[in-house]
C-alpha cells in the first residue's frame, strides 16, 4: 500500500464526565501530507493522543472532519472503523502491548489472522516485517525473553506487517533509555524514508520530535504552532 | 474464529492455579454427571430388555406386585381357556408358566458381607424356559426333584455365596440347604437379579401351595389387548399387564431418584458455570490493554467473545475429560455393577453401568454447555471493553 494524507477540518472534541463537558479539542485544522513523519507534541491535557485517536479511527470527533486517504472517518460506523483500522493503520504504544504468551513471530502474526491469506503467506510477511526491525533471529523468542527495545521492535513489525498506510506511534521511546530510544526512531525514520509510510508520532520528547520532518505543537485543543526540522530535511533530502 | 487455539491454551498455561482449580470443580461435576447418566442408561436398557411384547404377567387382581400376589391353582386352571396363547410345537401345550416369588436375605458382596439385602426367589417349571425366551443358561440347570438353585448373573455379581457349589439356606426359618448348580444371563434384564429352582421344590420350602404370578408367552402381540381384556373377566377374574408395562410400574421410585439425582447435577454444573465464569473474568481483568490492544489492530467484538468462550469450554472439556476418567476409574475399582431396590417388589435389582462412547459423548456436550454458559457473561464484558480507556491502563 502506499502512503496516505491526512486532513482534519474543524475538528471539536468533548469528553464528558458527570453531565460536565470538557474540550479536548476546539476548531483544530492539519494537514499532514502522504508520506510525512510529523511530530505532535505539547503539555499534557493538550489533545495530542485524542488527536492521534481521531486519526486512528479509534475515537469520532464531536463535530468536524478527519479524512485518511481516501476515507472520511467521521462518517463510519464502528465496525467500518474497525475493518478500516485492520488495512490502513499500524499502532506502536509506549508499553508494546505484545502478548506475553505468544513468540515474537506470533505476536507479529496477530492482525494477519483477520484476512484469508494462505499460512505460508503469513509466514513469509511476518519473516519479512521482523527482518526490516532487525529481528530475524529471535522468532520464536517470548516477549519476556526480549529487551524493551526489541519489545518495541516486535510491536513496530506487528505494525507494519500488514502494509498499513499510515503509522500512528504513542509515546513509542517513553519507556527506552536514550540509546535504544535512537535506535527505535531510527527505524521509524528508515520506515518513512524507505518505505514511504506516513507516520504521525506523540512524544514529549524534544529529541524524539527532531528525528520528524515536522513538529505540532498543541496547547488546548488548538494547533498553536509548527516548525520544520532543518536537520530531519537535510537528511532526507541527502538519502 | 480468528485467534488461534495455542492463544487460549497458553492463556490457561499461564494461570496455572486457577485454571487447575477450575478444571477439579469441573472433573467432579462431569464425573458425578456421567456416573449418573449411567446408571439411569443402564437402568432404562435392563428395564428394555424385560420388555417382550409376546409376554403377559397374570397376577392377582387388586395387587400391583408379583410380592402380594397369590394366585391359586383353581384359578391358574381357568387359564387354560386363554386365547391366543402360543404352544409349545412338539407337545403342543400351551406356553403358561406358574410362578412362585419370594424374597430371601443374603449378604452383599460390596461391602464384604457387613449388610444383607433382599434377592427375589422365583420358583418355575421347565416351561418357565420356553415362555423367558431371553433367560440363557451358562452352566447347569437345576434338576427336577433335587434342592437345586440357578443364579442370575447380577445377583451372583451383588451376593456372597452364590457361586457354583455353594450351597445357600432358604425355606420357613432358612431350614432347607439348595446348591447353585448354575449361573444364568436374562440379556442384562431384571431376571437376571433372580435365583431360579424348581416350583415344586420352592413351594415345599415355603409350605405354599399356589402361585404369585403366571407368565404367559402370545402367539401375537397384537392380540395382548384381548388376552388382557379375557384375564380381566369372568370366568378368569385376574389382572394381566405387558411384561415392559409391569417392570416400568415396579421400578416407579426410579423417577423420584432420578430427580433427585437431576436436581442435584443441576446445582452442581451451576456451581461449575460459576467457576468458569470466576476465572474467565478474572481472566478478563487482567488482559483488559491485551484486548484493547486486539481491538485496536482490528479484531471485532465477536472475536474477542469468541476467543474467551473458547478458553472457557477448553477449561471445561479437559474437565470433563478428566470427569470421564475418574467415572471410569470409580467403575473400575468399586464396580460397574450397581443396585437399586424395587419399590414394589422389595428385592434389590442389579445392572451394569457402562461408559459407553454416547455415554461420554453426552458428558462431554453437557459440559460444553456448561462452558458456554460460565464464559458468557465475562466473554460479553470482554467483548464490551472500552479500548481507549483499557490503552490507557498502567
Amino acid at each position: 500500500m502506499g502512503a496516505a494524507g491526512i486532513v482534519l477540518r474543524d475538528v471539536h472534541k468533548a469528553y464528558f464526565k458527570d453531565r460536565l463537558e470538557i474540550p479536548v479539542l476546539a476548531g483544530l485544522n492539519l494537514e499532514i501530507a502522504p508520506g510525512e513523519f510529523a511530530a505532535l507534541m505539547g503539555p499534557s491535557g493538550s489533545g495530542k493522543s485524542t488527536l492521534l485517536h481521531l486519526i486512528g479511527g479509534l475515537d469520532t470527533p464531536t463535530r468536524g472532519s478527519v479524512r485518511v486517504g481516501d476515507s472520511q472517518l467521521e462518517s463510519m460506523s464502528e465496525s467500518a472503523l474497525t475493518a478500516w483500522r485492520s488495512r490502513h493503520v499500524g499502532f506502536i504504544f509506549q508499553m508494546y502491548h505484545l502478548v506475553p504468551v505468544l513468540t515474537a513471530a506470533q505476536n507479529v502474526e496477530l492482525p494477519l489472522l483477520l484476512f484469508r491469506m494462505a499460512s505460508s503467506e503469513r509466514k513469509r510477511r511476518v519473516q519479512t516485517a521482523l527482518s526490516i526491525v532487525g529481528l530475524g533471529d529471535r522468532t520464536d523468542h517470548r516477549p519476556n525473553q526480549l529487551s524493551g527495545g526489541q519489545e518495541q521492535r516486535v510491536a513496530i513489525a506487528r505494525a507494519i506487517v500488514t502494509d498499513p498506510d499510515v503509522l500512528l506511534a504513542d509515546e513509542p521511546t517513553g519507556d527506552l533509555d536514550a540509546r535504544t530510544s535512537e535506535e527505535i526512531l531510527n527505524l521509524l525514520n528508515a520506515l518513512n524514508t524507505e518505505f514511504g509510510k506516513t507516520i504521525v508520532m506523540v512524544t514529549h520528547d524534544p529529541r524524539a520530535a527532531g528525528h520528524a520532518g515536522r513538529t505540532l505543537h498543541l496547547d488546548k485543543g488548538v494547533l498553536d504552532r509548527e516548525e520544520v526540522n532543518t536537520r530531519r530535511a537535510a537528511t532526507a533530502s541527502a538519502s | 474464529m480468528a485467534l488461534p487455539i495455542r492463544y487460549h491454551w497458553r492463556n490457561l498455561l499461564v494461570r496455572r492455579t486457577t485454571s487447575a482449580l477450575t478444571i477439579l470443580v469441573v472433573t467432579a461435576v462431569v464425573g458425578t454427571l456421567t456416573w449418573i447418566l449411567g446408571f439411569f442408561l443402564a437402568l432404562q436398557s435392563s428395564l428394555s430388555v424385560a420388555g417382550d411384547a409376546h409376554k403377559l404377567l397374570i397376577i392377582q387382581r387388586g395387587t400391583t406386585s408379583e410380592t402380594n400376589s397369590a394366585i391359586s391353582p383353581e384359578e391358574f386352571n381357568r387359564l387354560a381357556q386363554l386365547a391366543g396363547v402360543a404352544r409349545d410345537p412338539e407337545s403342543g401345550e400351551p406356553l403358561i408358566s406358574p410362578e412362585l416369588y419370594w424374597q430371601t436375605q443374603l449378604p452383599r458382596l460390596r461391602d464384604g458381607g457387613a449388610t444383607r439385602a433382599n434377592v427375589a426367589l422365583r420358583g418355575v417349571t421347565l416351561r418357565a424356559f420356553e415362555v423367558h425366551r431371553n433367560i440363557r443358561l451358562l452352566g447347569e440347570r437345576f434338576s427336577v426333584g433335587e434342592p437345586q438353585v440357578i443364579v442370575g448373573r447380577a445377583a451372583a455379581a451383588q451376593f456372597a455365596g452364590l457361586a457354583v457349589g455353594d450351597v445357600i439356606r432358604i425355606g420357613v426359618g432358612e431350614s432347607r440347604e439348595f446348591r447353585v448348580v448354575g449361573h444364568f444371563d436374562a440379556g442384562g434384564g431384571p431376571m437376571e437379579s433372580e435365583i431360579w429352582m424348581y416350583l415344586p421344590a420352592m413351594q415345599s420350602a415355603y409350605l405354599r401351595n399356589g402361585y404369585s404370578s403366571v407368565s404367559v408367552r402370545l402367539e401375537d402381540p397384537a392380540s395382548a389387548p384381548a388376552a388382557i381384556e379375557q384375564v380381566r373377566s369372568a370366568p378368569i377374574e385376574l389382572s394381566a399387564e405387558r411384561e415392559a408395562d409391569y417392570w416400568r410400574n415396579q421400578t416407579s421410585n426410579v423417577r423420584f431418584y432420578q430427580a433427585v439425582c437431576f436436581v442435584l447435577v443441576a446445582i452442581m454444573s451451576l456451581a461449575a458455570a460459576f467457576a468458569l465464569a470466576n476465572t474467565m473474568y478474572a481472566s478478563v481483568a487482567g488482559r483488559a490493554r491485551e484486548i484493547a490492544m486486539l481491538r485496536t489492530i482490528g479484531y471485532r467484538p465477536h472475536h474477542i467473545l469468541l476467543g474467551f468462550v473458547m478458553e472457557s469450554v477448553l477449561l471445561s472439556l479437559i474437565g470433563g475429560l478428566l470427569g470421564c476418567v475418574a467415572c471410569a476409574a470409580y467403575l473400575e475399582l468399586v464396580g460397574s455393577t450397581k443396585d437399586m431396590f424395587g419399590s414394589s417388589t422389595f428385592t434389590t435389582m442389579a445392572f451394569d453401568i457402562r461408559l459407553t462412547p454416547l455415554l461420554v459423548g453426552w458428558s462431554l456436550a453437557s459440559v460444553a454447555v456448561i462452558g458456554v454458559i460460565g464464559a458468557l457473561p465475562p466473554a460479553w464484558r470482554a467483548a464490551r471493553t472500552h479500548v481507549l480507556t483499557a490503552l490507557r491502563e498502567p
